[in-house]
């Protein structure tokens, strides 16, 4: 317990300094994480702990940003509350939202669920570029932050304070959900709604309340997201949106309260970091999604809890170089899968074909700052000698790490 | 009147075609309990393959090859990925095939780009069947409604006059119970998943050139699949017909309903309010067309949650 409050203090102190170690560039970065990761904890609110899994959480994302686009640009651009309370405005619209859309939607569990939390989505996805009034057309809208409390938000620093403080509050009271009654009976959703059924508890509204706060979070993320652009477009009801928090989640891990939240920046980072130098960044997030799904359920935090109980049974002198292997493995295995995809995605690409046309051959392929043949045999056994030692260190590494007791 | 019987006719066409694609997805539900996330993306790979093999093999042969590699794809996936999570749940299966769409999908952008392929109808089906009132109706449409009632006919004898329709059958009801008898139900469940995964992919390959065929078709048409099967009732195949055409018939009928709400108003002397009001008082319903479907799940829900034809449960 007190190793984990002294890790969270030090999380903090770093997050409230960072704005004097990075450039104006990085704390924008900085700033889109932190939202991804309130929205992502909102999700792993509904997903995680209340077992509902929900495929369109773009909906209370981009409803909580619209209502704090109006917010702002309300009463003659004044706004209806002063720029730092703005994100209440977008809280309230995504709960209010939340409520009607979750009253619809867990009319049914499990599966229909998902698709009905998709069709609402959908709904507005496809009724927002109609309705121009509301939600502004193919260029949007636009406001301004406004000066109050002496700041005036005219530079990134502010803006990421008040993005930071916004997101901690949000953390703490999600956090502190989880404690509450209302809280646990979220975890009897999951866990058996019909015993919660025959206690006498009303499950249609437990749910609906879930949801509502899971949409009241998600609506906050989406007006500090306005806050930061001071922009809001529909493509925030984007089917990628809604994607992209269901893979940061669950990439995370679910079942942990900070889980999602560290995907999710982990993953807005690398997105941010990789965006420019490669075109196939949500294909490798996509990867990484299915192979955490389908060997490591628990997310990349359950991999860290993992680690720490084989050094504890195996001791440390046996088990951290058989743990510095397996990191290893995975980085030859992730170095050459990319490599492969990357090769594969410049040859297919509309630039090449055209010039392979005109050189009626295979001209060479430029990647990493270097030429490579596509005709020879060593562009191609790069790629896969890498990964075949990546695989073959992760088997011994995997086998050595085995204990007796995983064979029970 | 011309016009009315031509949108009847493209609804019912359209109708068939998404029960096509619905059809395995309902059909894999009722089996295994997964909801596959996927299916819609063997309707695209069978789209893409078709256009991809069209040189080579010429039309026919192709979409016929497009159809049994998206059912191999399937037969994979089930087999290599599905089993594997299956004892995780549900959930955990939904989640996995959803991975799985959207590699598909990023794959697809990758090697041929985040555009509209040309894939089109070959030169010898893109003729006029029969015109009525001076319009010509396209015989390749009237193709893809009778590819897809041929496959219905085919799919429902085979369910319920073979020996191997007997066995499905009573996998999907007790497959405990059909192990115990000695059959392979692993083995009939991955080949049902590889039929639907089939039956999408040849719808891909017909309509892929009809329509158009990009990396955004499986979530175009898998948002819809996915009210067809909510509105019909899930696990229904009966159902899902009755729902594919409803919808069919109703997108393809607003499209040509150039009135909107305000004018409905206007009949009770309130237009002028309505149109004070604008949104979606204002909007014409040819402009809702994609949003009727979803307004129409909401509605079922509401008055039957269960879907048209599902079982209370």
């Amino acid at each position: 317990m007190r190793t984990s409050i002294s890790l969270l203090s030090g999380g903090v102190a770093l997050l409230a300094v960072l704005p004097f170690l990075l450039s104006a560039g990085l704390l924008n970065a900085a700033v889109q994480m932190l939202i991804a990761a309130l929205f992502a904890s909102a999700y792993g609110l509904l997903a995680g702990r209340a077992g509902m899994l929900s495929f369109g959480h773009a909906a209370y994302f981009g409803v909580g940003a619209f209502a704090t686009v109006h917010g702002m640009n309300a009463l003659g651009g004044t706004g209806l509350l002063p720029t730092p309370l703005m994100p209440l405005v977008g809280a309230g619209a995504g709960l209010a939202f939340g409520v009607v859309a979750g009253w619809f939607a867990t009319q049914r569990s499990g599966t229909a669920f998902a698709m009905i939390t998709l069709a609402i989505a959908e709904l507005l996805h496809s009724l927002a570029p109609q309705l121009k009034g509301l939600f502004g057309g193919e260029s949007g809208i636009s406001t301004m932050r406004m000066p109050a409390w002496g700041l005036n938000f005219g530079s990134t620093t502010q803006v990421y304070y008040l993005t930071l403080v916004w997101v901690l509050i949000s953390l703490l009271l999600l956090h502190f959900h989880t404690r509450t009654p209302a809280g646990r009976l979220t975890l009897g959703l999951r866990e058996n709604s019909h015993r919660l059924r025959f206690l006498g508890y009303d499950v249609h509204r437990l749910s609906v309340s879930a949801f509502a706060i899971s949409g009241l979070f998600s609506g906050l993320a989406g007006a500090l997201q306005v806050l930061a652009n001071e922009a809001a477009n529909y493509v925030v009801f984007d089917p990628a949106v809604s994607a992209s928090v269901v893979l940061n989640s669950y990439i995370g891990g679910v079942g942990v309260f900070l889980g999602p939240a560290l995907g999710a920046a982990l993953m807005s980072f690398f997105g941010y970091a990789v965006s420019d130098t490669t075109q196939a960044w949500l294909l490798y997030q996509g990867v990484l999604f299915v192979l955490v799904m389908m060997f490591m359920p628990q997310g990349l935090v359950g991999l860290g809890g993992l680690a720490v109980s084989r050094v504890r049974r195996l001791g440390a002198a046996r088990a951290l170089p058989l743990l510095l292997a397996w990191l290893l493995a995975a980085l030859l295995l992730a170095a050459g899968a990319v490599f492969l995809v990357e090769l594969l995605q410049r040859l297919c690409s509309q630039d090449y074909r055209t010039l392979a046309a005109q050189a009626q051959g295979w001209p060479p392929v430029n990647l990493l700052d270097a030429t490579w043949d596509v005709t020879s045999v060593a562009t191609w056994a790069w790629p896969l000698g890498l990964m075949a030692l990546g695989g073959g260190l992760l088997a011994f590494a995997h086998k050595r790490l085995r204990t007796p007791e995983d064979a029970a | 009147m011309d016009t009315l019987l031509f949108s009847l006719l493209n609804g019912v066409i359209y109708g068939l075609l998404l029960f096509m694609v619905s059809a395995g997805l309902t059909l894999v539900f009722g089996m295994m309990g997964v909801l596959n996330f996927a299916h819609a993306s063997f309707y695209m790979l069978g789209a893409y393959f078709a256009y991809t093999l069209q040189g080579v093999l010429g039309f026919g042969a192709a979409v016929v090859v497009a159809m049994l590699l998206a059912g191999g794809v399937g037969a994979v996936v089930e087999r290599f990925f599905l089993r594997r999570v299956h004892h995780h749940g549900h959930a955990h299966e939904l989640l996995l095939t959803f991975g799985l769409s959207f590699i598909v999908a990023e794959s697809i952008k990758l090697l041929f780009g985040n555009f509209p392929v040309n894939y089109q109808v070959p030169a010898a089906l893109d003729g006029s069947a029969f015109s009525l009132g001076g319009q010509q109706y396209p015989l390749y449409r009237l193709l893809m409604g009778g590819v897809a009632l041929a496959m219905f006919a085919l799919l429902y004898l085979l369910l319920t006059r073979t020996r191997v329709g007997i066995i499905v059958r009573s996998a999907i009801y007790r497959p405990r119970m059909v192990e115990a008898l000695g059959h392979n139900v692993q083995f009939v469940f991955m080949g049902v998943f590889g039929v639907g995964a089939a039956l999408a992919g040849l719808a891909g390959a017909i309509a892929g050139a009809f329509y158009t065929t990009s990396p955004n078709m499986a979530l175009e048409i898998g948002v819809m699949v996915f009210v067809v099967v909510v509105v019909g009732g899930l696990g229904s195949l009966a159902g899902a017909m009755l729902a594919s055409l409803l919808i069919g018939l109703l997108t393809s009928l607003a499209v040509g309903i150039d009135h909107s709400l305000a004018d409905l108003l206007g009949l009770l002397g309130a237009r002028a309010w309505a149109e004070g009001v604008g949104g979606l008082l204002t909007l014409k319903l040819s402009s809702l067309a994609s949003t009727l479907p979803f307004a129409l799940m909401l509605l079922v829900l509401l008055l039957r949650p269960q879907g048209l034809l599902g079982d209370k449960s």
